[in-house]
C-alpha cells in the first residue's frame, strides 16, 4: 500500500502523512481504548462484547499497521490479537498475567509507534520477547485454563462458566435434562449478506461441545435459519453470535429438548408446516405474530433490545467528527467578533426611535439572542469531557499500588463533566501528583489498615462536578489524612509563624508552604513527595484554587475549583488616564477611595496603606505603566487591593469601570511578553484592554 | 560579496511583484505575498516601557496585532497620524504585525534586471535587509526583506533569549 501511494503521487508526499496522521491517531485512540477495556476487565465474568471490543481494537490497530508497512507493531498486535482470539473463542481463560502481558505490549506498540511517527529515529524497542510471552500464552497456558474451569466432563464446554455474567443464569436458562441438549430454532435476520453469518457455523465446528447447526430452508430472501443441538443458554448463544451479527436480529426458538435424531437427518425434512413431534408447530414461517411460540423469540429479542442500548451507550465515540483545534479556534475567533460587532450594533441603535425603526431593532433583538446562543455552541465545542484526564489514573494507579504493596481502589464520579480542551490539558498534571499522594502518603498498607479497623482495600475517589461558573475537581482518600501535629511542628521547626489556635483550614493551607512536602512530615516515605506548592502554582496559574479537608486517619479531601475555560475570565476594568486596564476579578479583595494622607512612605518612595490593621504595599499603576495624563485636575484615589501567591497590593487607579466576563487572548502570538501584563482582551468598543498579571504585580512589590 | 548573493537570489526567482509605499520622500518596496491588507490607522492601545515606534497593538477582528510606525522607526523628519495614514498588515511567517506608512503608493511588477545590488551606505536600516534597489523610469525603489527587518532583534517585537 505504502510504496503504491509513493508510486502513484509523485509530489504526494504530504497525502501519505496526512494518511499517516490519521493512522497514528486512531491506533493511538484503539490502544487507549483497549488498556480501559483491559483493566476493566472482570477475569471471572469477562463476557463476549469485552473480549470482542479488546480484540477489535488489537485487530484494526494490526490492519492499519500492516497496510502502512509498520512491520514491527504488525507483527506485534498480531500475536496480541491471536492471544485474544483464543480467549474470546473461549479456547482460553483469561487470567492476570494475559491481562499484563497484554498491557504491556500496548506500552510497546505505542512507543512503536510513537517511532514511526518520528520518522524512524532511534533504536526500535525490542519486542522480540514480549511476542514469545505472549505465544507461550497462547499455546502453553491452555491447558492451565481448562483446568480453571469445572466444567461438566462429558460435555467439554467451558462457555457457559465463562460467557454468562452470572454464572447461575446458565444452568436456568438451559432446561436442565438429562443430556442437558437442547434443539432450537434460530433465525438469523434481516441480514445485508447471507454469507455474513457463515462464521456462526464457523463457531460450532470450532468451539468444543458447543453443539451442532445445520442449515434449514429460509421463507425471506434475507433470513438464515438454523438448526441448533447444544448445551449452552440462549443468552450463551447470543453472546457469541454477537460478534457476527446484531443481537436484536437473532431469535431463538425451542424445538423442544433430547431430539433423539441430532439435526443431520433435519436437512431432507419437508420444511414449511411440517409438524414435528414435541413442537406445536413451525408457526414461525408464517412470522411471529399470532404464532403461540411467538413468546418466547419476543422475550429474547425484548433482552437482547433491553440490553443494545447499554452497549450503545458505552460507545458513544460513534458520533463524534474528529477537527483540528485551529478550525475551532478559528470559529471562536469568529464568533468572539461577530459578538463585539454585535455590541457595537446594539449600542449605536440605542437611540433610535422605536417607533420609526421598529423592524430594524427587531431584527437586532433577534440577532442579539442568536450571537449569543451561537457563542454559547461554539464554546461548547472545545469542551470535552473529564473521563479523558480521569481514564489514564487507573493504569497509573495499579501499577503504583503494586509497586508499593498496597490495596487500592479507584473510584471516578462526573467523568461526563466537561471542561475546556486547554485547561484539561493544564489540569492532568496536577492531578496525577495529587492522585498519586494520595496512593502513596494517604492510603495505608493493608495490615495497618485492618490494624486500624477499616477495609484491607483502600478507595480513592475522584470526581468532578460543576458549580456556578466553575468546575470542581475533588481527589478524596479513605487514608490516614494529614496529621495537625506534625504539621504545626514541622512550621516551628522552619520558623513559620504558626499557633495551636490556628483553625484547620490554615493548617492545612501550610504544605502549600514552598519545600514544606507532605513526605517529610507526615509519612516516613520520602523522596517521592511531590512538592504541593508547585501544585498550588499550576493550578493559581490557571485562576484556579485549592483547598484541603482533612480528618486524622479517616482521609483527606482536597479540591481543586477551576474556572470552566482558560478562554473566558472574569474581569474587572479599571481607569487611569484615558486608558482601561483589567483585573482578574479572582484576584480582587476589595477596593475604597483613600485620603491623600492614608499613604505613607517608608524609606524612599515605598508607599503603604494602612487597610484596617494591616499595611500593604501601594502600587501606581499610572507609574507602572507610564499613562500620560492629559487632565491634571484628575488623579488616582482609588485602591483595588488584590492578592496574589499569599500577599496582598493596593493597587492606585482612577476609577473603577465595571465587571464583565472578557476573552482573554494571548499578546505574544504576535507580539512579545509584556513585563506585568498576562494578556489582552476585545472591549465592547473594538478597543484592545491589557489583562493585568497580578501575581508579577505582588512579586514587584517585594523588590 | 555579501550583496551579489543576494541580488542572485532575486534574479533567480525573475520577476516579482512589490507593493510600493511612501515614507517621507522615499518610496519602499516589499513583496506582496507578505502583505494580507492594507487599513486606515486607528489608534492603537498603548504598551507600557515599549521602544517609540511601537505605537500598540490593535484589535484585528479578534487577533491582537502589534503596530510598528515605520516612519519613527527610520527616522523621518515627521509623522503626523490623519486620515491617509495607512497600516499595512504583513503575514509574517510567524505573526501578523502591522506598518504605519504616509502611503501606499501601487502594486508593481519589477523583472529582475531592473534590481541593482545597493551599495554599502550608512543608514538607519540594517543593510541586510535591504534586498537592493529597483528603478523604475527615474524612481527608486528600496526593496525591503520585511521578514528579516521585522525579526531583527531591535524591531522589539520578539523577546530575545530570556
Amino acid at each position: 500500500m505504502a510504496e503504491a501511494h509513493q508510486e502513484s503521487s509523485g509530489s504526494g508526499d504530504f497525502d501519505l502523512s496526512q494518511f499517516y496522521q490519521i493512522f497514528f491517531e486512531e491506533a493511538g485512540e484503539n490502544l487507549d481504548l483497549m488498556e480501559q477495556m483491559l483493566l476493566n476487565l472482570d477475569l471471572e465474568t469477562a463476557d463476549d462484547e469485552e473480549l470482542n471490543g479488546i480484540f477489535r481494537c488489537a485487530h484494526s490497530v494490526k490492519g492499519g499497521a500492516a497496510t502502512f508497512g509498520f512491520s514491527d507493531v504488525a507483527e506485534l498486535t498480531h500475536q496480541m490479537e491471536s492471544l485474544l482470539d483464543k480467549l474470546r473463542r473461549h479456547e482460553l481463560q483469561p487470567n492476570a498475567m494475559m491481562v499484563d502481558v497484554l498491557l504491556e505490549s500496548a506500552d510497546i506498540s505505542r512507543s512503536l509507534l510513537a517511532r514511526h511517527q518520528a520518522g524512524e529515529a532511534g533504536d526500535p524497542p525490542d519486542t522480540s520477547d514480549l511476542v514469545r510471552r505472549i505465544s507461550e500464552l497462547a499455546s502453553g497456558a491452555a491447558p492451565a485454563a481448562v483446568a480453571a474451569a469445572p466444567a461438566p466432563a462429558p460435555v467439554p464446554a467451558p462457555t457457559p462458566a465463562v460467557v454468562a455474567a452470572p454464572p447461575v443464569a446458565a444452568p436456568v436458562a438451559a432446561t436442565p435434562t438429562v443430556k442437558g441438549e437442547r434443539q432450537l430454532e434460530i433465525r438469523m435476520g434481516p441480514l445485508e449478506r447471507l454469507d455474513q453469518v457463515d462464521p456462526v457455523k464457523d463457531l460450532f465446528r470450532d468451539i468444543a461441545g458447543l453443539g451442532e447447526i445445520v442449515d434449514l430452508p429460509s421463507d425471506q430472501p434475507n433470513v438464515r435459519v438454523f438448526k441448533v443441538g447444544t448445551a449452552s443458554s440462549n443468552e450463551d448463544l447470543l453472546d457469541l453470535f454477537a460478534f457476527h451479527v446484531a443481537r436484536e436480529n437473532v431469535h431463538i426458538r425451542d424445538l423442544g429438548e433430547g431430539e433423539p435424531a441430532p439435526g443431520s437427518g433435519f436437512d431432507d425434512d419437508p420444511p414449511p408446516g411440517t409438524p414435528i413431534a414435541p413442537a406445536p408447530g413451525f408457526g414461525f414461517f408464517e412470522g411471529a405474530p399470532g404464532a403461540p411460540a411467538a413468546a418466547k423469540p419476543v422475550s429474547a429479542a425484548a433482552k437482547a433490545g433491553a440490553k443494545a442500548p447499554a452497549a450503545q451507550l458505552a460507545q458513544p465515540e460513534a458520533a463524534t467528527i474528529r477537527v483540528a483545534i485551529n478550525k475551532v479556534d478559528q470559529l471562536i475567533n469568529l464568533v468572539g467578533e461577530l459578538v463585539i460587532t454585535q455590541a457595537m450594533l446594539a449600542q449605536n441603535s440605542r437611540t433610535l426611535d422605536p417607533t420609526v425603526y421598529q423592524q430594524l431593532l427587531t431584527g437586532l433583538a433577534d440577532l442579539d439572542r442568536n450571537t449569543r446562543d451561537l457563542q454559547e455552541s461554539v464554546m461548547s465545542i472545545r469542551m470535552i469531557p473529564m473521563s479523558i484526564v480521569f481514564s489514564r489514573f487507573p493504569r497509573m494507579l495499579r501499577d503504583l499500588a503494586s509497586k508499593l504493596g498496597k490495596k487500592v481502589d479507584f473510584v471516578t464520579q462526573g467523568e461526563a463533566t466537561e471542561l475546556d480542551k486547554g485547561l484539561v490539558e493544564k489540569i492532568t498534571d496536577p492531578l496525577t501528583h495529587l492522585v498519586r499522594n494520595s496512593c502513596d502518603h494517604g492510603i495505608e498498607m493493608p495490615q495497618d489498615r485492618l490494624a486500624k479497623g477499616k477495609p484491607e482495600t483502600g478507595t480513592i475517589t475522584l470526581s468532578a462536578a460543576h458549580q456556578g461558573g466553575s468546575i470542581v475537581i475533588e481527589v478524596r482518600d479513605d487514608g490516614r489524612g494529614l496529621s495537625r501535629e506534625k504539621i504545626l511542628q514541622k512550621a516551628r521547626e522552619r520558623g513559620l509563624d504558626v499557633s495551636d489556635q490556628m483553625p484547620d483550614s490554615e493548617v492545612w493551607q501550610l504544605i502549600f508552604a514552598p519545600g514544606f512536602s507532605t513526605a517529610e512530615t507526615v509519612t516516613d516515605i520520602s523522596g517521592r513527595g511531590v512538592g504541593m506548592d508547585v501544585v498550588k502554582k499550576n493550578i493559581a496559574a490557571l485562576n484556579g484554587t485549592v483547598e484541603i479537608d482533612s480528618a486524622e486517619g479517616v482521609g483527606m479531601r482536597v479540591s481543586v475549583r477551576l474556572p470552566l475555560t482558560l478562554a473566558i475570565m472574569d474581569g474587572m476594568s479599571v481607569g487611569v488616564g484615558d486608558e482601561v486596564y483589567i483585573l482578574p476579578l479572582s484576584s480582587v479583595v476589595e477596593s475604597f477611595q483613600v485620603k491623600p494622607d492614608a499613604v505613607s512612605t517608608v524609606g524612599q518612595g515605598s508607599q503603604l496603606v494602612k487597610v484596617r490593621d494591616e499595611y500593604m504595599p501601594v502600587i501606581e499603576l499610572e507609574k507602572v505603566f507610564q499613562v500620560p495624563r492629559f487632565d491634571h485636575d484628575k488623579s488616582s484615589d482609588i485602591m483595588v487591593v488584590v492578592e496574589a501567591e499569599g500577599s496582598r497590593v493596593a493597587l492606585l487607579v482612577d476609577e473603577l469601570l465595571g465587571q464583565q466576563q472578557v476573552v482573554v487572548k494571548n499578546l505574544e502570538t504576535n507580539y512579545r511578553k509584556v513585563p506585568n501584563v498576562s494578556g489582552a482582551t476585545i472591549l465592547g468598543d473594538g478597543k484592545v484592554a491589557l489583562i493585568l498579571d497580578t501575581s508579577a504585580l505582588v512579586r514587584r512589590s517585594r523588590h | 560579496m555579501d550583496v551579489m548573493e543576494k541580488t542572485d537570489g532575486v534574479a533567480a526567482v525573475g520577476a516579482r511583484e512589490y507593493l510600493t509605499f511612501r515614507l517621507d520622500q522615499e518610496e519602499y518596496g516589499i513583496d506582496i505575498l507578505k502583505v494580507q491588507e492594507i487599513r486606515g490607522y486607528e489608534k492603537p492601545t498603548r504598551i507600557a516601557n515599549a521602544p517609540e515606534f511601537i505605537k500598540g497593538v490593535v484589535n484585528l477582528r479578534g487577533t491582537i496585532v502589534p503596530i510598528v510606525d515605520m516612519r519613527l522607526k527610520f527616522k523621518c523628519a515627521k509623522a503626523e497620524y490623519n486620515d491617509f495614514t495607512v497600516v499595512i498588515i504583513l503575514n509574517l511567517r510567524s505573526r501578523i504585525v502591522g506598518i504605519v506608512v504616509d502611503s501606499v503608493s501601487d502594486v508593481m511588477e519589477l523583472p529582475a534586471d531592473n534590481v541593482k545590488a545597493a551599495p554599502e551606505i550608512d543608514s538607519v536600516i540594517d543593510s541586510s535587509a535591504v534586498m537592493g534597489l529597483g528603478s523604475v523610469g527615474d524612481r527608486m525603489l528600496i526593496l525591503l526583506d520585511i521578514e528579516k527587518l521585522m525579526s531583527g532583534l531591535d524591531m522589539g517585537l520578539v523577546s530575545g533569549e530570556e
